[in-house]
């Protein structure tokens, strides 16, 4: 299985080289979380490692059929394969949890809601990915790919926070509780409402709205990795 | 007068204003996730309801929940205002989905914040250790009788499923029964019973938690129209973004 996951890292490696490397890379992919989620019979979403493996998934997923309409799809691909590996190299500093979940954790409501946030947290990073290309390239276009990738994101970063309400109503009685991890998400939530709001407006169309764009990144891993580690919630890894 | 209150409106219909108090609301959050974890007072937040809590708690460390509150309550308006005047400047438009998709996804997050609302006033948590064959007497005049406990125990010794059956009596009369599971609670008379434990040695016990969550519904409700309003929005708006030099 380990195998696996360094053969994609190195078939991600050569993508820089040719891009057909990149998507067998992605395939072998999608291999290992088939294989993870066959083992464990369950959606292979706990933990570090299965989380931050099919977020780096998760990204190329949504970059390729936004490449197709791209010009400058080889820079944009470049920048997408080097955030992949860097998931994948940090998933690989975790031990996979192989244990059987309590009953509570095996329900549809507790599967979608982790995968619609972590497609939300992927298409976010691509967001900011996008907002630096713009930068570098000084290219409109990618202002444009990242406000679509960030609406898409938003959309299912929404699906994720009221599924993920309905199946903490079921199991603890209420949809809401006050810990930081909740606030956080809340204040993500409320980040990417002031961006889909700010650039409606000509002030901040433009720059301001890309630099928000990445800054949501920021906030995106802060609330993932570094609420669930620093901090005691209902989502403490 | 009619000035002041001219400029208050407009004040409230401004995009600006919905951008500072976005910003100001996720500052108050902000400051209150580092307060949160180091004060021993927000362990009992989720025993009561939020206004009894806040009302007894010191201001030195609630006053960001205050401000959230403040500010959350000038965005209701600014929001409501805003889809009203959307709606009636916008109506002759063609795009009519267009432009009601935003205001659907406002009107689901005013429900959202109705829900909120209704749970900080009217919440109700309790717990309490059942075995089989006791009873308990909820906060609405209904008994709980737990009748038996079932469990599905793997070769560790680990609990991989359960179940529960109850019983509920009113005045010594049987009015109803049910199963409790995993996410599968049992919801009567306004209230929720929930078990959150099972343990089997040495004798079946569960520890169960009873709840009222009176916005409950009012979130649901919301929760469907913001995804509704924000998937039309999402197929309208992705189609006519245009990007500038692709094809």
């Amino acid at each position: 299985m380990l195998m696996l996951v360094i053969l994609s890292i190195i078939f991600y490696v050569l993508g820089f080289y040719k891009h057909a490397f990149a998507y067998a890379g992605f395939l072998l992919q999608a291999v290992y979380i088939s294989q993870r989620g066959l083992q464990l019979d369950r959606l292979p979403l706990v933990g570090p490692h299965d989380t931050l493996f099919f977020m780096s998934a998760s990204i190329m997923l949504f970059a390729i059929p936004m490449a197709w309409q791209m010009k400058d799809k080889q820079r944009f691909m470049n920048s997408i394969f080097g955030l992949v590996i860097f998931f994948v190299l940090i998933s690989m500093l975790y031990t996979p949890h192989n244990k059987p979940l309590p009953p509570v954790l095996t329900t549809f409501w507790f599967e979608t809601h982790v995968a619609f946030s972590f497609f939300s947290y992927a298409l976010f990073g691509i967001a900011a990915v996008l907002g630096i290309l713009y930068f570098f390239r000084n290219g409109e276009a990618f202002e444009v790919f990242q406000y679509k990738a960030i609406l898409v994101g938003y959309c299912l970063f929404s699906a994720a926070m009221i599924f993920g309400g309905i199946w903490a109503f079921l199991a603890w009685g209420t949809y809401w509780l006050w810990t930081p991890k909740e606030l956080w998400t809340t204040i993500l939530w409320l980040f990417y409402s002031l961006y889909l709001h700010a650039r409606l407006r000509k002030q901040w169309a433009g720059k301001p709205s890309v630099v928000l764009g990445i800054i949501g990144f920021l906030i995106v891993m802060f609330t993932y990795l570094g609420v669930s580690l620093l901090m005691k919630s209902s989502h403490t890894f | 007068m009619t000035f002041l209150l001219k400029h208050i409106l407009n004040f409230f219909l401004s995009l600006r204003t919905a951008i500072w108090l976005l910003l100001a609301q996720i500052i108050m959050l902000l400051v209150g996730t580092f307060i949160m974890p180091m004060k021993e007072e927000f362990q009992n937040l989720h025993t009561e309801p939020l206004f009894d809590w806040l009302i007894e708690s010191p201001v030195d460390i609630t006053w960001w929940l205050w401000g959230a509150i403040v500010f959350l309550s000038l965005l209701t308006a600014n929001t409501l205002l805003c889809s009203v005047e959307s709606v009636i400047r916008k109506r002759a438009a063609r795009q009519w989905l267009l432009i009601i998709s935003p205001q659907v996804i406002h009107i689901g997050f005013l429900f959202m914040l109705l829900a909120h609302l209704l749970s900080s006033y009217g919440s109700f948590r309790g717990t309490a250790y059942m075995n089989e064959g006791s009873a308990i007497t909820l906060p609405n005049g209904n008994e709980l009788m737990l009748n038996q406990i079932k469990t599905e125990v793997d070769p560790s010794g680990y609990i991989r499923n359960w179940s529960a059956d109850i019983k509920y009596y009113r005045d010594g009369i049987f009015i109803a029964d049910d199963v409790i599971q995993p996410n599968s609670p049992s919801l009567l008379d306004g209230l929720g019973v929930y078990i959150k434990t099972v343990q089997m040695r040495p004798f079946p016990v569960v520890f169960v938690e009873v709840t009222r969550e009176p916005g409950a519904l009012w979130a649901l409700v919301g929760g469907i129209l913001f995804l509704a309003g924000m998937i039309s929005l999402l197929v309208l708006k992705i189609k006519r973004e245009d990007v500038p030099g692709e094809r």
